[in-house]
């Protein structure tokens, strides 16, 4: 395939019209990304500046660049802690909806038990049911049980994740029943099997979903807005907006929050690029 | 004989259970409890009082309401089919391109996605700002002034969408880039001896196979941009809300401020069945997909 | 004794019955192969004496014990499958020690028994690679590692060979021969290819439709097969039928009528002719010889059709009134299509089969 390809190429090459189109389209996608961009450059510009600069200077570069923005945000909002109730709840979601998920997704793929097709429907049902409309009922529920403004509380309702369930479903359906009967052969529990043989045949579905689960979790802001009204509750994605005084009208210390509130979930991305495009192929259905 | 096996069946149990006790408990009993109080004059916390229908005869002459269903639905339409379109030329851009420069672009046109929604709303605050934001060196020769858009009601809405298609398009491009690749090249190369030419190429090969994809993505982005809240409520906060407002942005001022959950639980029950509808639109379109192929 | 019994078994899906009413012996250290096309219920078999199917009806014993409602890892059953399912995330060494892992081996007795295996199968040099880095000959030595670790009282091999190409599946049949003398374990071996069980298997059990058509040495299925089935499935090529009408009988020696006019004499194995006569008779290739157009004592005057030289043999596609029969001849036979020959019948390897398709 590859051969051919570039076999093909010189031969379109030859036509030179095509030759300048190519280049001009590759020039037009390059001028589109950086524009497509420019919001996060400049935020990040000017999270670099001096307060009176960000109000004056249209350039590209902060003319002496500043991290003063970075550390008021540091040492006087809530920012800190915020922060870490992001990466609990995040974390604890993360960690609890994707092995709740395999093991109910490996149960509905794999054993035979009565309830599995009504499991595998509500799953189906739970997908189309919009979380926006249960926040009414998820607030009376959780106040109900003293959970507001609590870790559990926040996390709780945040576990409803059935595209994970679905996308490990089908997953454990796709595997050649060799496995199961090599492994059942050799002397394996149901239980081995999923954590012995299953998950560890392919744990790029598991990190791909996990990596979603935790970019989802960590941006969630309806709920945890609703769910955490203290401000030592609160996590970074509501904090640096819910809190009106946090950061002063000084949009260098705006920008260097949002940075901050960003780039955990930024760099999960980068890292692990791959990961995410499969997450977000799988979960949509299509084989990438 | 029984058709199940015990051992299985209880390691079934075993298995399903974390999941049975937290979808029971956060899926299935809030719905239900949902459809219930709709039909109660309740307020947030504490009891209510059957009161019928009394609630869906109210929504249904409610101005709000009537405004709200109407905005959503103006929002579903400047960002369903233009964020698809848009991602489509994106994917075809990028589809294009090889190596590494493919996956920088890619990251490009892909890391807004992956950020929370405040972050977009700050950066976006700050770039619209009517005094010192950057885009204003560009609305201002068009318009003539500075556009304080948040504050504009005709102007709300159209950028509430752009910088939604800014921020969403990602998934769609992913989409589009995954339904791209699974075009055999053979077609492509088949095409180019054939002496196609750009335009012949994209609506006899690339529109055609693309489609299916392009069904799923305007379905995805419908069903997701009903639900719309985040970003219309941070761009509205403190201004004239009622003129912006859409159907989770009233559901969470009828619960959250105005106290009233029989109320709120109603126009959520209407958001339900909207979205369940349209979710199973999707359903039957992707099914109808799955048995063409 | 028999090794693995199974006695009276029957399988069912629903109303459609895979196997029906079997019964098998299989002596303990031999090879065994399972042959039949695909459908014939072969695989189902094998995998009910692992465990992997339930029994519907009947008993199985392994070694004496009664195993039909003993989980697989407790029968003293291992199997190497078609498409190996070697563990993907584990190293060879880990695939190999699964089995003792899963059953808290010690790792000294982990490490003992790993590398007595791989010596064994030339693994030593290959213990932590994973399997996709290893080629499919060397994945199939891995497979069998998994199932000699556990010393099992039978191997099962689930057409074990099908995933290789031709040069490959010769050379492993050449090691699991070896094997089968070295470890002397009793194996049950699934096949549809009729070379690998005539070359491996001490005994061939033919399966059709879910019973058991012929059972015996490949040798004794290559000369005596007891009906049709058995007659067409083994040897390539495949053995001439064609009708034809006994006209009179001698002791064993019956004389039938050919199409074409002329009579031929067939050694029966003494079973009741019918009584109109009609009869098929089956000769292997190799079993009809070529001569001059007319020569005396042939069965049959024919033109040859297609000519294929493939060097040790030579065979020729003849049109008779017959129809066309395939014959086998020493290689580099001068012979061209439109050659107008007679047809010889080797009586005493000529086979008579009745109505009911039984050998007679």
């Amino acid at each position: 395939m590859t051969s051919m390809a570039t076999n093909i190429s010189p031969m379109a090459g030859a036509r030179r019209g095509l030759n300048v189109g190519h280049i001009l389209l590759t020039a037009l996608s390059i001028i589109c990304a950086l524009l497509w961009f420019f919001p996060l450059y400049w935020a990040l510009v000017t999270s670099f500046r001096h307060d009176d600069e960000t109000v004056k200077n249209f350039g590209l570069l902060p003319e002496n660049p500043t991290l003063d923005g970075y550390l008021y945000v540091i040492q006087h909002s809530s920012l800190p802690i915020w922060y870490l109730n992001s990466t609990i709840v995040a974390v604890s979601v993360t960690i609890i909806a994707v092995f709740m998920a395999a093991c109910a997704g490996y149960a509905i793929s794999q054993l035979h038990f009565p309830g599995r097709r009504l499991l595998w429907w509500i799953i189906l049902a739970s997908f189309m049911v919009p979380a926006q409309a249960l926040i009414v009922n998820h607030f009376i529920i959780i106040a109900g049980v003293k959970l507001l403004n609590t870790h559990a509380g926040t996390i709780l309702p945040m576990l409803i994740t059935p595209v994970t369930v679905i996308v490990y479903k089908q997953f454990f359906d796709s595997l050649p029943r060799e496995f199961r009967e090599a492994a059942v052969m050799d002397g394996a529990n149901p239980f081995q099997l999923l954590f012995r043989v299953y998950l560890p045949m392919n744990w790029g579905v598991t990190t791909a979903l996990a990596i979603i689960t935790f970019i989802g979790a960590w941006n969630a802001f309806l709920w945890p807005f609703l769910a955490a009204q203290t401000e030592r509750m609160m996590t970074v994605t509501v904090g640096i907006t819910a809190v009106q005084d946090a950061f002063g009208v000084f949009y260098g210390r705006l920008m260097a929050g949002a940075v901050l509130a960003g780039l955990p979930v930024a760099l999960a991305y980068i890292i692990f690029q791959k990961r995410v495009t499969q997450a977000i192929t799988l979960s949509a259905g299509i084989k990438g | 004989m029984s058709k199940y096996r015990t051992s299985e069946v209880l390691v079934a149990a075993v298995l399903v259970a974390p999941f049975v006790a937290i979808y029971g408990w956060m899926f299935i009993y809030p719905t239900i409890q949902m459809v219930q109080l709709s039909f109660t004059n309740a307020p947030l916390i504490g009891a209510g009082v059957w009161v019928g229908l009394t609630n869906y005869t109210r929504m249904f002459a409610d101005k709000i309401f009537g405004a709200a269903v109407w905005n959503t639905a103006y929002f579903v339409l400047l960002t369903v089919v233009p964020g698809t379109a848009v991602a489509l030329g994106i994917a075809l851009m990028v589809s294009r391109l090889k190596g590494w420069l493919q996956s920088v672009i890619l990251s490009l046109f892909f890391l807004p996605f992956v950020l929370p929604v405040t972050v977009v709303y700050l950066i976006w605050d700050w770039l619209l700002n009517v005094q010192f934001g950057i885009l204003q060196q560009v609305i201002t020769p068009i318009v003539g002034r500075p556009i304080n858009v948040w504050r504009t009601i005709p102007w709300f809405m159209p950028f509430a969408a752009l910088i939604t298609i800014w921020w969403t398009n990602g998934f769609s491009i992913l989409l589009f880039l995954a339904g791209l690749r699974n075009i055999p090249k053979e077609l492509y190369e088949a095409a180019a001896l054939d002496g196609g030419t750009r335009w012949q190429v994209f609506s006899r090969i690339t529109w055609p196979l693309i489609w299916p994809v392009t069904v799923l993505c305007l379905t995805i982005q419908l069903i997701l941009q009903l639900k719309i809240f985040d970003q219309v409520y941070l761009f509205a906060v403190g201004g004239r809300t009622q003129a912006t407002m859409v159907l989770v942005q009233y559901i969470y001022e009828q619960a959250f401020q105005k106290n009233s959950g029989g109320y709120a639980s109603a126009i959520a029950v209407a958001l339900f069945v909207i979205v369940v509808a349209f979710s199973i639109l999707q359903f039957q379109l992707l099914r109808i997909r799955g048995n063409r192929q | 004794m028999a090794h693995v019994e199974l006695k009276d078994v029957s399988k069912r899906y629903g109303p459609v019955e895979v196997i029906s009413h079997l019964s098998l012996s299989v002596e303990e250290g031999s090879f065994t192969a399972l042959l039949g096309p695909s459908g014939c219920g072969k695989s189902t078999l094998l995998r009910m004496i692992a465990g992997l199917e339930e029994i519907t009806d009947g008993r199985c014993f392994i070694a004496g014990t009664d195993v039909t409602d003993m989980p697989p890892a407790k029968r003293g059953a291992a199997m190497v499958f078609q498409n190996y399912a070697l563990y993907p995330h584990l190293t060879v060494r880990q695939n190999i020690a699964f089995s003792l892992s899963l059953a808290h081996a010690s790792k000294q007795v982990q490490d003992e028994k790993v590398g007595a295996v791989s010596r064994m199968l030339q693994l030593d040099q290959l213990l932590d690679r994973r399997p996709a880095q290893l080629s499919g000959g060397q994945r199939q030595r891995v497979a069998i590692g998994r199932a000699l670790v556990r010393d099992p009282k039978v191997f099962l091999f689930d057409e074990p060979l099908s995933n290789l190409d031709a040069a490959l599946r010769s050379q492993m049949r050449i090691e699991l021969a070896r094997l089968h003398q070295q470890v002397k374990t009793t194996m049950i071996y699934v096949t549809h290819d009729q070379v690998e069980a005539m070359t491996l298997a001490d005994k061939i059990v033919v399966l059709d439709k879910g019973v058991i058509s012929q059972q015996g040495t490949p040798l004794e299925l290559y000369n005596r097969p007891a009906n049709k089935f058995v007659a067409s499935f083994i040897g390539s090529p495949a053995m001439n039928f064609f009708a034809a009408t006994a006209s009179g009988q001698a002791g064993n020696t019956v004389s039938v009528a050919l199409p074409g006019g002329r009579t031929a004499e067939v050694t029966s194995r003494g079973g009741k002719l019918p009584a109109n006569g009609t009869v098929d008779v089956g000769v292997r290739p190799e079993h009809l010889r070529l001569g001059a157009a007319g020569a005396a004592g042939s069965a049959f005057d024919g033109k040859i059709n297609i000519v294929e030289q493939l060097g040790n043999s030579t065979l020729a596609y003849v049109d008779t009134p017959a129809g066309l029969l395939i014959t086998e001849g020493e290689g580099n036979l001068q012979i061209n299509p439109g050659d107008a020959v007679s047809i010889t019948v080797d009586s005493s390897h000529a086979h008579l089969f009745g109505p009911d398709e039984q050998v007679i």
